[in-house]
């Protein structure tokens, strides 16, 4: 190597000994060739988005609620952290969609991850799961993703599981992970079901709770049942004292619909617990838009506006549905993963007219400045123009 | 379809290289394979919370009175005045294991008295240092601009007398550019302490002193005081979204969510790309913002694969990446004694040594690089909260080796070392966190697709960087615009994409 550059940096103090090992190492270098999908390969072990999962197993609970196996036959699937959720993608009736679902089984074991689904009134892709679907059926499905989970570097060993019907799926996967490892927590398992007969995972609830002293639930039933003693009503703050013993040294975990949700967290915020200590699960979509905190008075819902996309394409979109739902009925693909206003992945461009944002979308300042919103969170409350 | 040029990759560099291509009337296309734009520019959000996920203090940005290259850069751009810039207020702090503490201000005299004050017996010493980092600029920024206007390859005679000449002409670089930080730091120092009150910036680099050129400290020394270090309202995310817009403004085209598979090359010339989803796009020129790892060895046939791109890389290695907290909490910052934004802490301070544990997993004897956003910005979260990020630079290749059921746990381990290690400084910052993240070099691998998780490319060290940059292209009309090829940082690579994008425009005309 003696061209003009190395001439005149060799002349330079030190010069002449960076040259010569640089010289070196060109001799003794790497062939970056070789082995170039590394990256790739070691990503996928924690990241794979794109996952073809097939129904291995389905385990019918009772008439409303099956727990679905889900194997893949093409790579290991991708670690998880107890608490998380797997959007999984269907086509029902030519409209592509997809649905979030806690992972309830165990973290520790990666040969399959379930996912139990309970019906919902009405409710479009889980009427289809718990109707259609069939052993061997695939499904496309996003990485387990999701923030509702235990954290040691700052939740309290006192852990406070509270969930309502089937938000019990994810303190599953949670229990599994606290009492099968060993850690040194202690839990409480507060669970909010309509009645006895709807209870999920009672025989297992009840096995770990004979086995591990560190474990117990109870039961909270709206209706009263001659059959079992349990605490009736609602899960309120006269309830949680009781159950709970160190109300603000322990730190409370919430899944449940979200009515039930809004109102556990305002009775522990009555009880003074520390918002860094009400972990829930995200914001679900409303049932009934029409009805949140600062909807405008002057539309009730069934209003149908127009909505233009990235300038070229018209079509119909409904009040009470979010964009993100009048983009899939109208087979405009978007990526799309939480569906609850936390991943961004749905996000799109508002170039003109006004949205309804329901509560929950964490949007970047860069989004609110230059007008993104996340589609899965806003609603239509005039004719739209959006780019995509 | 066709355009001018093809950019792969919405990263600070090629998003500049974008913008600029676009307002000089090119018809650009970016191509980026995540949803957001911004590479390392980007923010992400958890509870009430958005933290910054890179940039620290923003360099060359200089006031609008004294605009530094990087304010004229965002003027031509069209978004210097869509962004609210925030200066900050000091360099930074660096804290020692014996509990000494010293914050420089950002006046060079005020620094200078400063460390003088601290330090009185280096007196002469410190004035003399600060003299040859100003002339060490002075003569780099007159070499550049000698460099720029000569044509061609010069004459045998021109090569001679340059050589020649070149220690009486340029004497600061002659004696400094080719030498190491600690080096140059045991000529002027002989307290241990001073010289890690002012050879801070290699823990931004990640090259121990005694790899680390002087070069880059010195101009950072100068550009950081002259300039001053700024932050902006958002974060980067702000800046990355206002150059997409840009671009669009100009008829430029940026696909999001949609990576490059493979790019086209014919008769050995680059001519266009093909998406993850089959799409094929031509173009007169390609410019990769991906790490040139990927570019060769990955998007190109192997058919088109010239052997010299082996060879290039060869003499490189992949630098360092990192490990961070970012973490919410639910007070003040003067509630747990935070004042300066920028810290750095040491706990071993013997750095060349401690820095052996960067290739470990656990931060336990790393410099721990700690800023407190809040200080400068008291509206980037709720009132009555603060933001910030604690971290140290890692090598990836521990964590690439870990069996992936032990990396949460693993993870956990390593941020409760890193806490542990600020309670210490700040009492009470556990029992007030609400919103914590960690991000490891696979999180870094993960987002930015580098091999490693490297954040800054190849080493930034004496061997690999400064003048020895792999900026040869090795198939024609495919180039680079990136800190693989460049000195890393936000303002370097917005910088360097620009001079990409002229040296395409150059050769169009």
């Amino acid at each position: 190597m003696a061209d003009f550059k190395t001439t005149v940096l060799s002349t330079l103090q030190n010069g002449k000994n960076v040259i010569e090992q640089i010289d070196a190492l060109k001799k003794t270098g790497t062939d970056y060739s070789i082995n170039a999908d590394r990256t790739d390969r070691t990503i996928n072990k924690y990241h794979n988005d794109n996952l073809k999962l097939r129904v291995n197993e389905i385990i019918e609970v009772n008439k409303d609620v099956k727990t679905f196996r889900l194997v893949s036959d093409d790579c290991m699937l991708p670690v998880f952290k107890s608490g998380q959720y797997l959007n999984i993608f269907t086509v029902i009736e030519g409209v592509r969609t997809s649905r979030p679902y806690s992972i309830s089984s165990s973290s520790k074991q990666r040969a399959y991850y379930e996912l139990t689904i309970a019906r919902v009134p009405n409710g479009f892709v889980s009427n289809f799961m718990l109707n259609e679907v069939k052993l061997n059926d695939v499904f496309e499905a996003s990485n387990p993703a999701g923030e509702f989970v235990f954290n040691p570097i700052f939740h309290s060993d006192k852990s406070v599981f509270i969930a309502g019907g089937s938000g019990i799926t994810p303190f599953i996967s949670m229990l599994s992970e606290a009492l099968d490892k060993g850690q040194k927590r202690s839990i409480k398992l507060i669970y909010g079901c309509k009645d006895y007969a709807t209870v999920l995972f009672l025989d297992l609830l009840q096995e770990y709770a004979s086995k591990h002293s560190n474990f117990s639930f109870d039961l909270v039933l709206t209706n009263k049942d001659e059959k079992v003693v349990t605490e009736v009503g609602f899960i309120n703050k006269e309830i949680i004292s009781k159950l709970v013993k160190d109300i603000e040294g322990s730190t409370y975990y919430i899944c449940g619909p979200q009515i039930m949700n809004d109102f556990v967290v305002k009775q522990l915020v009555e009880l003074k617990v520390k918002s860094r200590w009400i972990r829930r699960e995200m914001f679900g979509s409303s049932p009934n838009i029409v009805t949140e905190n600062g909807w405008p008075a002057e539309l009730n819902g069934s209003e149908v506006f127009t909505l233009t996309i990235n300038k070229d394409i018209k079509v119909k979109c409904n009040a009470n549905e979010s964009l993100l739902v009048a983009l899939e009925r109208n087979k405009v693909r978007v990526n799309v993963c939480c569906r609850s206003g936390e991943c961004s992945l749905c996000k799109v461009q508002l170039v003109a007219g006004n949205v309804f944002l329901s509560k929950g979308s964490l949007l970047r300042h860069s989004d609110e400045k230059f007008g993104f919103i996340h589609s899965c969170k806003a609603f239509p409350i005039s004719d739209l123009e959006i780019i995509i | 379809m066709h355009f001018d040029s093809i950019i792969i990759g919405a990263g600070n560099g090629g998003l500049s290289a974008a913008t600029r291509l676009a307002t000089k009337g090119q018809k650009v296309l970016v191509l980026e394979r995540h949803n957001v734009p911004g590479g390392c520019g980007t923010s992400f959000r958890r509870g009430r919370f958005e933290f910054e996920v890179a940039l620290h203090q923003l360099s060359s940005m200089g006031s609008t009175e004294k605009p530094g290259d990087l304010r004229k850069l965002f003027s031509e751009y069209g978004i210097e005045d869509k962004i609210d810039w925030i200066e900050i207020e000091s360099l930074y702090k660096v804290v020692l294991p014996s509990g000494f503490t010293c914050a420089l201000p950002t006046n060079r005299v005020d620094a200078q008295n400063h460390l003088i004050e601290k330090f009185p017996h280096e007196k002469a010493n410190i004035l003399r240092y600060y003299e040859v980092v100003y002339s060490f600029f002075d003569e780099s920024e007159d070499f550049a601009k000698a460099q720029a206007n000569s044509t061609g390859e010069p004459s045998d005679l021109k090569k001679f007398v340059v050589s020649k000449l070149f220690s009486k002409k340029y004497p600061t670089l002659a004696k400094y550019a080719m030498r190491s930080t600690q080096d140059v730091m045991d000529e002027f120092f002989k307290t241990k302490e001073l010289q890690l009150c002012l050879n801070t910036y290699w823990c931004f680099m990640g090259m121990p002193p005694e790899r680390f050129p002087f070069s880059i400290l010195a101009k950072c020394t100068r550009i950081y005081i002259e300039d001053k270090p700024y932050y902006l309202r958002g974060g980067s995310q702000v800046i990355s979204q206002a150059l997409v817009e840009s671009i669009k403004q100009h008829d430029g085209i940026v696909k999001l969510s949609c990576g490059v598979k493979q790019i086209i090359v014919k008769n050995k010339k680059a001519v266009g790309v093909i998406d993850e989803f089959g799409n094929e796009y031509t173009c007169d020129n390609v410019i990769s913002n991906a790490s040139p790892i990927d570019t060769y060895f990955k998007l190109l046939d192997k058919k088109d694969l010239p052997q010299s791109a082996i060879d290039q890389y060869r003499q490189y290695t992949v630098g360092i990446s990192a490990l961070t907290c970012f973490i919410g909490l639910d007070c003040p910052p003067d509630e747990i004694g935070f004042t300066d934004s920028f810290n750095l802490i040491y706990e071993d301070a013997d750095c060349n040594n401690a820095f052996k544990n960067a290739y470990e997993l656990m931060p336990t004897t790393d410099p721990l690089v700690t800023t407190c956003y809040t200080v400068d910005d008291p509206k980037v979260s709720p009132e009555g909260t603060s933001v910030i990020t604690a971290g140290t630079l890692k090598y990836g290749k521990a964590w690439m080796e870990l069996p992936e059921d032990e990396y949460y746990d693993t993870k956990y381990k390593a941020c409760d070392i890193i806490i542990e290690r600020l309670e210490k400084k700040f009492k009470g910052i556990r029992s007030h966190i609400e919103e914590i993240e960690i991000a490891t070099p696979l999180t870094h691998m993960h987002y930015l697709h580098h091999p490693e998780g490297s954040i800054y490319g190849f080493e930034q060290d004496l061997n690999q960087s400064v003048f020895f940059f792999p900026r040869e292209d090795q198939i024609e009309n495919l180039t680079f615009a990136n800190g693989w090829v460049n000195v890393c940082g936000f303002g370097p690579n917005y910088l360097y994409g620009a001079t990409v994008a002229d040296g395409i425009l150059k050769g169009a005309k």
